[in-house]
């Protein structure tokens, strides 16, 4: 099932995000720690961080639902002239409707 | 019919009509009468906008007993609401008490007067006395303060059109289309009222007209008719020459083609035999391509 598939898709990467957040934490307490200056993260956190992004896009660029296309007339297409031609605050009511459908 | 729908269903119908504004006024009151009416009480803070729904379309089909109960009901909730009172006017303009209504409008005008749904139905009242000229008048002051009000400038239209003014009825055409350029319906129907203006040129810019509305939308069996019919007959002008005659032949044909396959696809979606059709249809186009030959 792709949908369940997706959704772990952005629950492993999502949690593997937090878990890389961790360690750079852990190893910025380390080198304060042992009194290193810091220059920049380990190449094994930063590849977890952005594979981890990388994943969590993925899926949840697939849970949220399907892409439109980008077609300024698409939501006009389905459209008739009877709808986009009524207009609600022109109504007259002295037409033939009440002898159509009153039987009163 | 209605009474075995659920009270889900209904609801869901009648959004959806109020969102892509159907004027299936029979249908909301017997979906009111039928199913809703017993479940009001569940609908929550959509009940008002159904009571408006079914006020408004129970006017329309001259129910004034349900219009009365859903006024009443709105007039408790909200008593100085000015859009109970405009429904107020409605009703008076459904017993043709122009005056009472108008009495009421002007009120609501006197404390808010930039209130274009009010406006707008004083306009309507004079289409209602069947004053087209005096509405046209007045609509063309409003449109003069409220420029962007598309339904206004639509109604502008069809008024002039009632008027036989096709050079004004393309005006107002022309602003809707600038407003929305990627409406084919717009295109579609700019082009209708070249066509009826008659002689060649007119005739050439429907044409170029119904293929925009085409080309926005390929399925629009109105517009396809028109580029045939269009350029069927700018193929057979005298004052054409031969290169656009043979230009707008191969449009024609185009067109033709096109109108078949929709047939045929209907056919094949619906499983129905439109054979029948076909045959009447190609019969048709036979003889506009004879006229245009002889």
């Amino acid at each position: 099932m792709g949908f369940s598939t997706d959704k772990l898709c952005v629950f492993i990467g999502l949690l593997s995000l937090v878990h890389a957040a961790y360690s750079a934490a852990q190893h910025r307490a380390y080198l304060r720690l042992t009194k290193q200056e810091f220059t920049s993260l380990p190449a094994d956190v930063l590849l977890q961080c952005v594979l981890s992004i990388v994943l969590a896009c993925y899926g949840i660029v697939r849970v949220v639902g399907e892409f439109r296309a980008i077609k300024a007339s698409l939501e006009l297409e389905k459209r008739t002239w009877d709808t986009l031609g009524n207009r609600p605050s022109f109504y007259t009511f002295s037409h033939r409707g009440r002898f159509l459908f009153h039987s009163g | 019919m209605a009474s075995s729908m659920n009270w889900e269903a209904a609801r869901d119908r009648l959004r959806k009509l109020r969102e892509e504004q159907h004027r299936c006024s029979d249908e909301v009151v017997s979906l009111w009468e039928d199913v809703l009416c017993a479940n009001s009480y569940r609908l929550g803070d959509e009940l008002w906008m159904v009571h408006e729904q079914v006020c408004i379309a129970a006017l329309d089909c001259g129910n004034k007993d349900v219009a009365m109960m859903n006024l009443h009901a709105l007039q408790e909730q909200f008593p100085n609401s000015m859009r109970v009172r405009r429904l107020r006017g409605l009703f008076f303009e459904s017993q043709e008490n122009y005056d009472k209504a108008l009495k009421i409008y002007d009120a609501i005008l006197d404390i808010d007067e930039t209130n274009t749904l009010i406006r707008k139905r004083k306009i309507a009242i004079l289409k209602a006395k069947d004053d087209i000229r005096g509405a046209i008048k007045e609509l063309n002051v409003y449109v003069e303060r409220f420029m962007s009000d598309y339904e206004a400038w639509m109604e502008l239209c069809d008024l002039y059109l009632q008027e036989q003014d096709y050079t004004k009825a393309a005006f107002c055409l022309e602003e809707l289309i600038m407003s929305n350029p990627h409406s084919h319906l717009y295109h579609e129907k700019y082009a209708e009222i070249k066509y009826t203006q008659g002689g060649i040129e007119n005739m050439c810019t429907a044409r170029r007209y119904f293929a925009q509305s085409l080309k926005l939308n390929p399925n629009n069996m109105r517009a396809l008719y028109g580029l045939f019919l269009s350029a069927s007959n700018v193929a057979s002008s005298k004052s054409k020459d031969a290169k656009t005659k043979k230009d707008n032949i191969k449009y024609a044909a185009w067109a033709a083609e096109q109108i078949t396959k929709q047939y045929k696809e209907v056919a094949r979606k619906k499983e129905v035999d439109t054979s029948s059709q076909l045959t009447s249809i190609l019969h048709m186009m036979d003889e506009i391509q004879i006229t245009q030959t002889s």
